[in-house]
């Protein structure tokens, strides 16, 4: 990253912020209100468990673990790919046609513009308060190698999300509209992804694996810390596929983007 | 320069039946239809030039600009300024570019105006000297020192273009795209405004290219007039040769206390037979007799009139350029 880019960076980051404190009350609620969402559904999986002790295998602590890296990389990915979410009103609002009209990357202005430093916030909390409540007593050894893994996971699991989302945006180039098709695909597939993926049947694991794979944001990595019974069902090296299916997906979904900006109407 | 080489964009647009059954049958053999907005356009725009672009509504204006500004791809042909073009170098291209669009904002709407001229010196980088510079000497122009710490929000539409408009020049374009500036001003404003152009384009030689429906912005600011229609160049020239191809147009205006003078004016339309060239209106005692003195001379038309009636008083007026404009929009003319 060369230094010009940093300081666009932290151009874009200091309006954000100071945007963002325009409203503080307004950013309150909404991160409280995000914050209240997430957390009455990690209570949902609390009170399963507590009727069935373990799924597949999973205790309650390890489901928290698993947890903790769904929302931490995904506090990541809206800090840097929510405006992808919100691409139709970019579009409609002319905020589309002033970033091609500026001498820098599109990718690069959308990411640091967009970056949505509040909403990224509460899901940040979450995912520190489930780590901590659950990193040193589901038997991970930290030391150098499992830190290591567990960095690369945290940005393969964001760019794989943004991927999805990246992808998904493209169709707006030709339809105007915003079928909300994504955010059903997207939405669906997070919150399966709570739980381990050996659960559910054939279908929504190939779709979770192949199609939207959410395994590899969350479920495949903490096998790798946590080598669970269930991973007997899958190949090996599904453990160690997460930055591959990050690099090829984002690398698809970019192309399609660009390839499909030429078809833009404005 | 500037070189438009038979530019030309078009529309896909799907064809929907109405109903389910259509959306459906839309989902899997979508029906198109394409639409050329922009036909076949071409001129040249030399440095420092101002040039008025004008067209009716749905003329191809604004694909027009936002090809040139390289915000849409051309179907085909190529726009090119001192060499370089859009589509093959974005990010070069841009940089030589400005762009104000009247109905819309590149302000940080929320912040105070300042904050939007530091993170536009970054996405531009501007070196701090130079910014401090140019700050200066926008501020001399464009007069922002009152408003630079009020948030954008709280701006008068006057002030807002101001500083829309020093946002544009920030990086020191050659070229300046200006869609509808004066929209929405006061008078008093939209003449500040025109002054500030004039002043930035004598001053640094910078070239304008200027959409408007505010014809008066034209008359005081361009040299040059590119007229399209239906998305191809219908005129392009200077305001005094589309004066004298169109605006043979005069307007006689009779002062008559005689209500049977003005009777007898309304049967001048009947004079030669192109009479639909001859419009006469009627305001209390004026009588407004408007032609075109290509086919019938003025002096022909006074003798005529005044052998018939008699006036109080009479003056001779040239055709203003909204006059011509409105009738070329209506094909009356050409």
């Amino acid at each position: 990253m060369s230094m010009d880019l940093i300081q666009l960076f932290k151009a874009y980051a200091k309006t954000g912020i100071k945007t963002r404190f325009q409203y503080h009350l307004d950013s309150f609620l909404l991160s409280l209100a995000v914050f209240v969402r997430e957390a009455s559904s990690i209570f949902g999986v609390y009170f399963l468990l507590l009727k069935f002790d373990t799924l597949n295998d999973w205790n309650i602590k390890e489901i928290f673990f698993m947890f903790s890296i769904l929302s931490a990389t995904y506090s990541l990915f809206i800090m840097f790919f929510m405006v992808f979410r919100d691409f139709p009103d970019w579009i409609k609002h002319g905020d589309f046609d002033r970033i091609l009209l500026r001498p820098r990357g599109i990718f690069v202005q959308m990411i640091l513009n967009g970056a949505d430093w509040v909403a990224a916030l509460s899901h940040g909390c979450i995912s520190i308060l489930m780590f901590i409540l659950s990193a040193n007593s589901v038997g991970i050894r930290w030391n150098a190698g499992s830190i290591f893994y567990y960095l690369v996971t945290m940005i393969s699991g964001t760019v794989i999300q943004g991927a999805i989302f990246v992808f998904f945006s493209a169709f707006n180039f030709y339809f105007s509209k915003n079928h909300g098709i994504k955010e059903f695909v997207f939405w669906k597939s997070r919150r399966f992804a709570t739980f381990p993926v050996s659960i559910y049947g054939g279908v929504v694991q190939n779709i979770l694996m192949f199609v939207i794979p959410f395994a590899f944001v969350n479920y495949f990595p903490a096998q790798y810390l946590l080598r669970k019974s269930d991973m007997a069902a899958y190949p090996e090296y599904y453990m160690y596929l997460s930055p591959v299916i990050a690099i090829v997906g984002f690398t698809l979904a970019y192309v399609f983007w660009r390839f499909s900006l030429r078809y833009y109407q404005s | 320069m500037i070189e438009v080489n038979n530019l030309r964009k078009e529309f896909k647009k799907t064809i929907k039946d109405p109903g389910l059954k259509g959306s459906i049958k839309s989902l899997f053999h979508p029906k198109t239809e394409t639409i050329a907005a922009v036909k076949d356009i071409s001129f040249e725009i030399a440095d420092g030039e101002i040039l008025g672009f004008i067209g009716p509504n749905g003329a191809g204006k604004s694909t027009v600009i936002k090809m040139l500004t390289g915000i849409l791809t051309p179907t085909s042909g190529t726009c090119t300024i001192n060499g370089k073009n859009p589509t093959h170098n974005r990010k070069n291209y841009v940089r030589e570019i400005g762009v104000v669009f009247g109905q819309r904002t590149q302000l940080w709407w929320d912040l105070p105006l300042r904050e939007t001229y530091g993170v536009l010196k970054e996405i531009y980088e501007v070196p701090d000297d130079k910014f401090k510079e140019r700050m200066e000497f926008l501020n001399e122009v464009l007069e922002l020192e009152d408003f630079i710490t009020s948030p954008v929000r709280t701006l008068s539409l006057g002030q807002r273009m101001r500083a829309d408009i020093a946002a544009s020049l920030l990086h020191s374009p050659k070229v300046l795209f200006l869609d509808e500036p004066t929209i929405g001003l006061d008078v008093v404003v939209k003449h500040n405004i025109r002054n500030a152009i004039e002043y930035i384009n004598k001053k640094e030689k910078t070239t304008v290219i200027l959409t408007t429906h505010d014809l008066a912005d034209i008359e005081m600011l361009a040299n040059r007039i590119v007229m399209i229609d239906k998305g191809s160049n219908v005129f392009d020239g200077t305001i005094s040769e589309l004066k004298s191809k169109y605006g043979q147009i005069r307007e006689l205006n009779f002062d008559t206390s005689d209500a049977k003078a003005r009777e007898k004016l309304a049967y001048v339309k009947q004079f030669k037979t192109k009479k639909e060239d001859i419009i006469v209106e009627q305001e209390g005692n004026m009588v407004k007799v408007r032609f075109d003195s290509s086919i019938v001379p003025v002096s022909e038309m006074l003798s005529y009139t005044l052998g018939k009636i008699k006036v109080n008083d009479i003056s001779v007026k040239d055709a203003d350029i909204e006059e011509i404009i409105a009738r070329l929009y209506k094909h009356e003319v050409g």
